[in-house]
C-alpha cells in the first residue's frame, strides 16, 4: 500500500514537472499602440500576421495573453525581449 | 513631418521641420537621462523595466540583476542615435532622415519608452490640484500625443496592413 502510494506520488511529481512548463505573459498597456504590439509579436516571435494579431486583441480586450510557453530560461529571455520593446511582460508557471 | 518609404528599399525615411527634429533630440536626451541617473523607485523606470515575476521577490531580484543593465544599455542606445541622428546645429530648415530597418527599431522603441515615461509623468501631475502643473502637464500631453504619431506614421510605412 505505502510503496504504491509512494510510487505514485513520485510519478506524478515528474509527470507535474514535465507537464508545467512556463510561460511568457503580456499585460495590457494603456499606452502601446496595438499596430505596434501586433508588429512586435510578429517581428520577434516570427508569428504570422493572424496569430499576432488574435494575441494583441486578447492582450488588449482581456488584458494579458501568453504569448509563449516552454522552459523557464527561454521564458525569461522572451520576457526581458519584450521589456527591450517597452511591453509589460511576466514569467510564470503556466497554469495546470 | 513627413513619414514615407525610402526609394527602393526597406526602412523609412523621415522628414521633420528643425523645431520637431529640436523637440525630439530634447526628448530623447531627456530619456537617456532618466535610464541614466533615474532613482531605482522611479515609476517611470518601472515602467521601462517592469517586475518579471509579480509573486517571486527572489525571482524578480535574480531576473532584474541578469537583465538589467544590458536593458538600460539597448534603451540608451537607441535613445542616443535618437538623439544624434536629430542633433541640428541651427535653423537649416528641413530635416532629411533615412532609417534602415534595424535603425528604425531603435525608433520604434524608442517612441515606446518616451511614451511610457511621458504617461507616468501625466499621471503624477494629474493627482496634483496645482494649476501651475498645468501648462506642464499640457505639454507633456501633446509630446506624448506627438510620439505616438510619429510611431503609428512610422508602422504604417514598415508594416503596411495589406488588403
Amino acid at each position: 500500500m505505502t510503496d504504491t502510494l509512494e510510487h505514485l506520488d513520485t510519478e506524478s511529481v515528474v509527470n507535474t514537472a514535465i507537464d508545467m512548463p512556463w510561460s511568457t505573459i503580456v499585460w495590457d498597456d494603456p499606452v502601446n499602440l496595438m499596430t505596434y504590439v501586433s508588429y512586435v509579436f510578429r517581428s520577434y516571435f516570427g508569428y504570422p500576421r493572424e496569430e499576432a494579431e488574435r494575441l494583441m486583441l486578447r492582450v488588449h480586450q482581456e488584458g494579458r495573453a501568453i504569448v509563449a510557453t516552454g522552459n523557464r530560461e527561454a521564458m525569461e529571455r522572451h520576457a526581458e525581449a519584450m521589456h527591450g520593446y517597452g511591453l509589460q511582460a511576466t514569467v510564470s508557471k503556466a497554469a495546470p | 513631418m513627413i513619414v514615407a518609404g525610402r526609394d527602393g528599399g526597406e526602412g523609412v525615411r523621415l522628414v521633420l521641420e528643425t523645431e520637431e527634429a529640436m523637440l525630439l533630440s530634447e526628448l530623447a536626451d531627456q530619456v537617456d537621462s532618466v535610464l541614466l541617473l533615474g532613482e531605482v523607485d522611479d515609476p517611470a523606470l518601472g515602467r521601462l523595466l517592469p517586475n518579471a515575476y509579480p509573486d517571486d521577490v527572489t525571482a524578480a531580484q535574480d531576473f532584474t540583476r541578469y537583465t538589467r543593465d544590458s536593458l538600460v544599455d539597448g534603451k540608451r542606445q537607441a535613445a542616443q542615435q535618437v538623439r544624434d541622428a536629430t542633433a541640428v546645429d541651427d535653423d537649416t530648415g528641413l530635416v532629411q532622415i533615412e532609417l534602415d530597418q534595424a535603425e528604425a527599431w531603435s525608433w520604434l522603441t524608442f517612441l515606446t519608452d518616451l511614451r511610457l515615461i511621458l504617461a507616468e509623468r501625466v499621471g503624477i501631475v494629474e493627482e496634483g490640484s496645482d494649476e501651475s502643473d498645468e501648462t506642464r502637464d499640457d505639454y507633456l500631453r501633446a509630446a506624448y500625443e506627438w510620439a505616438g504619431f510619429v510611431q503609428g506614421s512610422m508602422l504604417e510605412v514598415l508594416d503596411p496592413i495589406k488588403g
